[in-house]
């Protein structure tokens, strides 16, 4: 029984892989552009049907494909920026415009998806399985190692740029007080972009990584979002690496809850976590640490929805 | 009691900014209480904590003997703390008399289920109202403003309008926040005496400025403070004259 | 013949979804998504009281906007209560993990839907009868509105979206206020649920799901939010591009996303190039 416990510690854990992707390109559009970004969903698929189509269609190596999806993804989210978000910006728009926006670009890029691609699921290749090994009495397979291993690279490489790269640095500036970065010269459009840009290619990776694994529609990324969204809500908003932390806690909740819980109630699983996050942890799931800043909360808070 | 509001070792630190330090204030009926003291001395956020747009860290705040630093915002304004704003928070999609008709402590509108099943009550109080605010619009000389929508008015008048709404909402105690920022003239003699007719009236008013000679005229006492506490009391002229004031707010 | 009937009222209750969508978004200036499961809690309430317990029409449909008004507060006041966008995150685990427990519980017929809900009227005249009733429904949902929204409850909304700090700081229960709008709004979405029901007669999940969102939301959002006449011309908008498009004679596998292609376009068009929408409200909206 224990290592039955043991083995889907560790498949929710790599599983848990693209949710901690698709949650870190949420969360890091709504700390520095303070936008919940619903058209992460369009990109997400942008993403896969531009690397399945390039390898299907194209007959294109995978790494290929993925460079070019990454490319694809990041420009649709500069184009989503540069087109759709800062028209809105300048004109004083309300957050319903902007949730409108981000809404109805998602929507559309699934019927495009659908009209292009139908409604059958496809998997990235044509077969999902890796060679498997046993460590240690758990079936471990490359695909596992593969996203893992990408995973936490990734993260790495994000918490390096954040931290010891202008780019990155201007981007918590950016976050943490879009005018006052202003008055010291740092561009807080040039940090949008960039955001929009590091989000477009965790989408991608997360893509990926989820379409080399389970086959996807064009209605997929709208469920899938649903992870980034409560991992980023319990994480505590501006807070990217405790959201992905929050995604893996998530996945493997609901890994572990296949034990107790029907197959068809498990997306239930999740909509009651969000729930319960809403009404008990609304800042997010803090442990009662050492504070290194404290935010400020006015009465009325603001952040474009 | 004549009391109108008293604060008990009021603190309040933002990050690491002490902005209300051991604060012990009273304001009794009639009075008004002029509040000065250096930008940042932490001036506009005591006037947020009285009327609940921040809660207190730590001490107590008494409206008419009742405990109000545990009541929400909204609660504290019916409750009787009435004020204006540094940026004024006009509505300004509305007009004039829209912005003094949502103003009042108690409004009919304000429920639904009353709007709906008891029309005739809800429109002779919005006939109640209107007058009101006609005679209030009409002291402060803005009655040939009614009808228009308040962006476009000077900034002047929107200024009186801020202290119309204020004075509309009806509160036993008024915190005007910088009211003369910015206004001269006719403006400022209106305001005046619109403000000692209240405290005449028997409201207790407190008034954060910078113009010394509006404090002057107007306040019967004053308050000094400076990085959050309150460094001296007196009348006006009393703080004037002291030394030590002038060190602090015109030296380093 | 029928069919023109069956377009009439189809326009009542989009008419009755459109405008009391309008309420919460347009004059109320709340963000949510979940205008569809109220619509499908009023219909399903609807339907079951009268499959189970043979309730008769009229008090069914009350039933399911009522219950459909509950479960709005439910939703929205622990949201609302903390800070305004949370409200918006509620609504999609609302309008999502309802839809899902719908879609899986065994009473409401599960993915197969719910089928022989009795009809409330019977004989020649149906068609005609159900769609005055829904025009009626459709009509009455916007005059009232208008009514409110022009009384001393308007002018509170509209304090409310021009600066909710200084509401409050005059008074006003701005909590209450949203939780009571999205509650009527909710509510009549509910009851417009109910006329659909006894009409068709079968309800299936797919029916209330997140594209109706984005189908309501392009009505106002075109139409023009914040207006009483936006709603009537998003109905019709929405109700004749499909027929309009049927004349292109294309394979219904392409139908079906070439029109949410279409919506979606004519979304994103307005917003950039007029947000207010095709009928703009006298006072500014965006």
């Amino acid at each position: 029984m224990l290592l039955v416990l043991e083995q889907i510690l560790w498949t929710g854990f790599a599983n848990a892989t693209f949710y901690v992707l698709f949650t870190i390109a949420f969360a890091i559009i709504l700390k520095v552009v303070r936008l919940w970004n619903f058209a992460q969903a369009g990109m997400m698929g942008i993403a896969f049907y531009t690397m399945y189509a390039m390898v299907n269609l194209l007959n294109w190596p995978g790494w290929l494909a993925l460079v070019l999806g990454m490319t694809a993804t990041v420009g649709a989210g500069l184009l989503i920026e540069l087109y759709g978000l800062r028209p809105l910006r300048r004109r004083h728009s309300s957050s319903l415009m902007f949730f409108i926006y981000t809404l109805i670009f998602s929507e559309l890029i699934s019927y495009v998806l659908m009209l292009l691609f139908g409604t059958e699921p496809v998997t990235l290749f044509p077969s999902i399985l890796s060679p498997v090994r046993i460590i240690g009495g758990i079936a471990v397979s490359d695909w596992d190692l593969t996203a893992v291993s990408a995973t936490a690279v990734s993260l790495l490489v994000l918490w390096l740029f954040l931290r010891f790269h202008r780019d990155g640095q201007f981007l918590l500036a950016v976050s943490d007080n879009g005018e006052l970065a202003e008055l010291y010269g740092i561009s807080a459009q040039r940090a949008y972009l960039v955001a929009m840009a590091i989000a477009g290619v965790f989408a991608c990776e997360g893509m990926y990584l989820f379409g080399t694994r389970a086959g996807v529609l064009p209605t997929t990324a709208n469920d899938l979002m649903l992870f980034a969204v409560i991992g980023t809500l319990l994480g505590g908003m501006g807070r990217l690496f405790a959201a992905a932390a929050a995604a893996v806690v998530l996945a493997l909740v609901q890994s572990y809850s296949v034990l107790v819980i029907a197959s068809k109630w498990q997306s239930l699983v999740l909509y009651t976590f969000l729930f319960i996050v809403i009404v008990l942890f609304p800042r997010g799931f803090r442990l009662p640490s050492l504070q290194r800043r404290r935010v400020v909360q006015p009465a009325v808070t603001e952040a474009k929805a | 009691m004549t009391e109108v509001i008293r604060l008990e070792s009021v603190h309040k630190r933002f990050g690491g900014v002490v902005v209300a330090d051991d604060i012990n204030l009273s304001l009794a009926k009639g009075e008004i209480l002029g509040l000065i003291g250096p930008n940042g001395a932490g001036k506009t956020s005591l006037f947020n904590l009285i009327s609940g747009v921040v809660p207190l860290d730590a001490g107590r705040i008494f409206l008419g003997g009742r405990r109000i630093d545990r009541m929400p915002l909204y609660r504290r304004a019916r409750a009787g703390v009435s004020r204006t704003w540094q940026h004024m928070r006009l509505f300004h999609t509305m007009t004039t008399m829209d912005n003094m008709l949502v103003a009042p402590r108690v409004c009919h509108g304000e429920s639904l289920t009353r709007v709906l099943f008891s029309p005739g009550a809800t429109s002779r109080e919005q006939k109640d109202l209107r007058e009101r605010a006609r005679r209030l619009l009409r002291r402060l000389e803005l009655d040939d403003v009614t009808d228009k929508l308040v962006s476009e008015l000077p900034f002047g008048q929107q200024k009186l309008i801020g202290l119309a709404r204020a004075l509309m909402h009806g509160g036993d105690c008024l915190l005007l926040d910088e009211p003369m920022a910015g206004v001269e003239g006719r403006v400022y003699e209106t305001m005046q005496s619109v403000v000692r007719e209240e405290a005449t009236a028997g409201r207790a008013v407190c008034v954060v400025e910078h113009n010394i000679s509006f404090i002057k005229d107007l306040c019967n006492r004053a308050v000094f403070m400076a990085n959050g506490r309150i460094v001296q009391t007196g009348t006006v002229d009393e703080l004037l004259g002291s030394s030590v004031l002038a060190e602090l707010y015109f030296g380093a | 013949m029928d069919y023109i009937y069956s377009i009439l009222v189809l326009a009542g209750i989009y008419l009755a979804l459109s405008a009391s969508f309008d309420l919460i978004i347009g004059y109320g200036g709340l963000i949510s998504i979940a205008h569809p499961i109220f619509y499908a809690i009023g219909a399903y309430t609807a339907g079951l009281l009268a499959v189970s317990w043979h309730v008769p029409a009229l008090p069914a449909t009350l039933c399911g906007g009522v219950l459909a008004m509950i479960a709005s507060v439910a939703m929205s006041l622990p949201a609302i209560r903390v800070a305004g966008d949370y409200l918006l995150i509620a609504s999609i685990g609302f309008q999502l993990g309802l839809l899902q427990v719908i879609k899986n519980v065994q009473f409401t017929g599960g993915d197969a839907g719910l089928s022989n809900i009795p009809s409330a009227i019977d004989g020649p005249f149906r068609s005609h009868v159900f769609a005055a009733i829904s025009l009626v429904l459709g009509l009455a949902v916007v005059l009232l509105i208008r009514w409110i929204v022009r009384g001393p409850y308007g002018a509170i909304i509209t304090a409310m979206r021009d600066d909710e700090l200084a509401l409050l700081a005059l008074g006003r229960n701005v909590t209450r206020i949203k939780v009571v709008i999205l509650a009527l709004g909710s509510g009549l979405a509910g009851c417009a649920g109910g006329v659909y029901t006894f009409y068709y007669q079968y309800l299936n999940p797919s029916q209330f799901d997140v594209l109706q969102s984005a189908t309501i939301l392009t009505m106002v959002v075109v139409g023009g939010m914040g207006t009483s006449l936006g709603p009537m011309i998003g109905t019709v908008l929405l109700l004749g591009l499909p027929q309009a498009i049927t004349f292109l004679h294309l394979p219904p596998s392409i139908m079906a996303p070439f029109q949410g292609i279409l919506f979606c376009l004519l979304v994103l068009l307005f917003i950039q190039l007029r947000p207010q929408g095709i009928i703009a409200a006298r006072r500014p909206q965006t």
